[in-house]
């Protein structure tokens, strides 16, 4: 199946034929023509600078007509493309900065509390349990052991990610975890804070009330309109839909009662693009308006969990999805133009690195990925693995992503477990074929656990990567915004790559 | 009866075989590609002529029904992917070197006290110098060169790395 992206036809060096050269002072360069330019074609550098060049600039280009002080050289200059004209030291400085992220190990602890869901989901990544196996809670002393674990992390900030299963069928333990967390963290300093990742179908006053003392962010799923979500949301005796839309509301008013700033305070949201989904972009985009929400993350369905057994039903072309991206990001773009702030997750991390020069440190668009050295999970039995969709393949009956135990495993252990160093290999951009002259290189990343459930190899092929699609659509439909120059547009992009820090959430580590 | 394609010669009976030119991929892809069918097939390497050896694939269960073809093409494609990659990271190792140890080395940290303890440090070998490095320059090289480097040197173990050689000295 050809799942790349089709692009115009346009062959500088085969139109050059025996005249093409390389112009000896450029830098390496890739390029792109994208299907929506007019015609230009986008030049990138290792760097991360880019720039659009017309095609009988790109023809003068492969046949080496670079002369110094013609307006091409000029524009290449100004963007770093020529080799005299640039700052090896500078260039250096640069890299290592969107790089530093290598200097420290995990900050993402996912702790599956348990497996026991009230809610049955058609593309279910978390392999559930039925409600009433209680022998997939996580114990107290495993929570303790997750978190004593998660402080040895050589990561100066941690957040525990608590998942399931639905986290609040077994929210005693959960509380427990908490505790024990922000007393232990005391010793440690850290900048501690927690999220919930939950349906909120077993969201009680009792339990809201405590999550925001102890400030817990709060996360959910929203598929769309209501017929939407409870078709591939079943929620046995209620309304999924109804039951997350009423605590979202409730979640936001009492931010509010809090003094907090209700435009960065609010409960977040995740969608999982299904084939059904594709249907309704733009109405998507409006329920998660009209829930209070101000980003939304179109997130393609993954392999994964029961997502494998059930793709018959909910997979897709991904060359649907891009005509789904496109149609609902340019939707958020008009309500931007008129005054609604609104984002979108996917091409507010591509941006950063497009427009910033900076690496938001998104563990599944880095290289290499934040498989184990970004991101580790735990199960409720204590075993640990690199990444919550490693979890989910051994749920599935493959334990090649479990690299250790919190109750037997020391922690430089594991990180230099080798699983895990083959999957920092596995996930440079420079050992990967169609990646190492990828055009988007700079900006991108590789999950090596998609690769590995989808074509059974950590390696992969980005020729037949449903992912390397998506991410190659994504930054095509940007790349081609930015190209218009058009201004409003321009300035509703720059302001996606903000970062506003949520210090509410974070926890204090002083001694009480 | 045999039965030809583009891609490879059916053998029947659930088998196909094809050549490949050997000089044009390293043996080492050649292996790698061979060793990604050994849960679907028994695999044969055979070196026909100088340049040219010959893959025999044969499918483990005899009842499926074997596509001849989709596995010659599918272990083509392996080894030429085994080939490129192979070229890349032969290309950009150092940079895949820097960035594998500061990316390992920032995520696992600096030895504790416990790993230091746990090191094998016995009453035996506490107080070895395989390298010399305990030793004077003088001692090292200066008085009896030739012995004090001998010694030094057939001490190290066979890992570590070589005595460096001794500085020039302008009087």
């Amino acid at each position: 199946m050809n799942v790349q992206n089709p692009l115009p036809a346009f062959r500088p060096f085969v139109a050059a034929g025996a005249a093409a050269q390389k112009p000896l002072d450029l830098v390496e360069v890739r390029y792109r023509p994208l299907p929506n330019a007019g015609g230009d074609v986008l030049l990138t550098n290792p760097f991360g600078d880019w720039v659009f060049v017309t095609q009988g600039e790109m023809s003068a280009l492969v046949r080496g007509q670079l002369d110094d002080g013609t307006p091409l050289h000029q524009k290449l200059a100004a963007k770093n493309f020529i080799r005299s004209k640039i700052s090896v030291e500078t260039e250096a400085k640069r890299l290592a900065r969107k790089k530093r992220f290598l200097a420290y190990g995990p900050n993402l602890h996912i702790c599956v509390v348990t497996l026991r869901c009230n809610e049955t989901c058609v593309y279910c990544h978390a392999s559930r349990a039925d409600m009433d196996q209680v022998q997939t809670d996580m114990s107290p002393e495993i929570g303790e052991k997750v978190v004593d674990f998660m402080l040895q992390s050589t990561s100066p900030g941690v957040t525990l990610e608590f998942q399931g299963g639905e986290p609040l069928a077994n929210f005693p333990v959960m509380k427990h975890i908490i505790e024990y967390a922000v007393q232990k963290n005391r010793a440690y300093g850290k900048q501690l804070d927690f999220t919930l990742v939950s349906n909120l179908g077993l969201m009680t006053e009792d339990k809201l009330s405590y999550l925001v003392d102890h400030k817990v962010q709060i996360c959910t799923s929203i598929d769309g309109p209501e017929a939407l979500h409870t078709k591939q949301r079943v929620l046995v005796g209620g309304n999924s839909h109804r039951e997350a839309a009423r605590w979202i509301e409730r979640i936001n008013k009492k931010y509010i009662e809090l003094g907090l700033d209700p435009t960065l305070y609010h409960v977040e949201a995740l969608l999982t693009t299904t084939r059904e989904a594709l249907k309704y972009p733009r109405e998507i985009v409006d329920t998660y308006r009209n829930l209070g929400c101000r980003a939304i993350f179109l997130r393609p369905v993954d392999p994964f969990g029961f997502a494998k057994k059930t793709a018959g039903r909910i997979e897709y072309d991904r060359r649907e999805y891009h005509d789904f991206y496109r149609t609902a990001v340019d939707h958020i773009l008009s309500l931007n133009a008129k005054g609604e702030e609104i984002l979108e997750r996917y091409a507010a991390i591509f941006l950063t690195k497009i427009l910033m020069d900076e690496d938001s440190n998104f563990l599944d668009i880095r290289s290499p990925s934040g498989s184990a050295i970004g991101a580790l999970a735990y199960n409720y039995d204590g075993s640990i693995f690199s990444s919550d969709e490693g979890r989910m393949i051994h749920e599935m009956g493959d334990d090649f992503f479990k690299i250790g135990d919190v109750r037997t495993s020391k922690y430089r252990d594991v990180m230099k477990h080798e699983t895990v160093r083959a999957l920092v290999l596995a996930s440079i951009r420079e050992t990967q074929p169609d990646c190492n002259v990828c055009t988007y290189a700079p900006y991108c990343g590789i999950q090596p656990e998609h690769s590995y459930r989808s074509q059974g190899s950590i390696f992969g092929q980005m020729r037949q990567s449903t992912l390397c699609s998506v991410h190659k659509g994504i930054q095509d439909f940007l790349f081609e915004k930015l190209h218009t120059g058009d201004a409003s547009t321009v300035d509703t992009l720059k302001r996606w790559t903000t970062i506003r820090e949520r210090s509410h959430f974070i926890q204090s580590s002083a001694a009480s | 009866m045999s039965e030809s394609t583009d891609l490879a010669v059916s053998l029947g009976a659930g088998t196909i075989s094809f050549e490949i030119d050997g000089s044009l991929y390293p043996q080492d892809a050649l292996y790698g590609a061979a060793y990604v069918f050994l849960d679907r097939c028994y695999v044969l390497l055979d070196r026909v002529s100088d340049n040219r050896v010959r893959v025999l694939l044969r499918g483990k269960t005899k009842d499926a029904a074997l596509d001849g073809d989709a596995l010659a093409g599918e272990f083509q494609n392996e080894l030429l992917g085994q080939t490129w990659r192979r070229k890349i990271a032969e290309d950009n190792r150092s940079l895949i070197e820097a960035i594998t140890a500061r990316a390992l080395g920032g995520a696992a940290g600096p030895p504790g006290l416990d790993d230091l303890l746990e090191m094998d440090v016995g009453s035996e070998t506490a107080f070895d110098d395989p390298l010399g490095i305990a030793m004077s320059w003088e001692e090292k090289y200066a008085k009896g060169k030739s012995d004090a480097a001998k010694t030094a040197k057939d001490a190290a173990p066979a890992d570590a790395a070589p005595a460096e050689d001794p500085p020039e000295v302008t009087p």
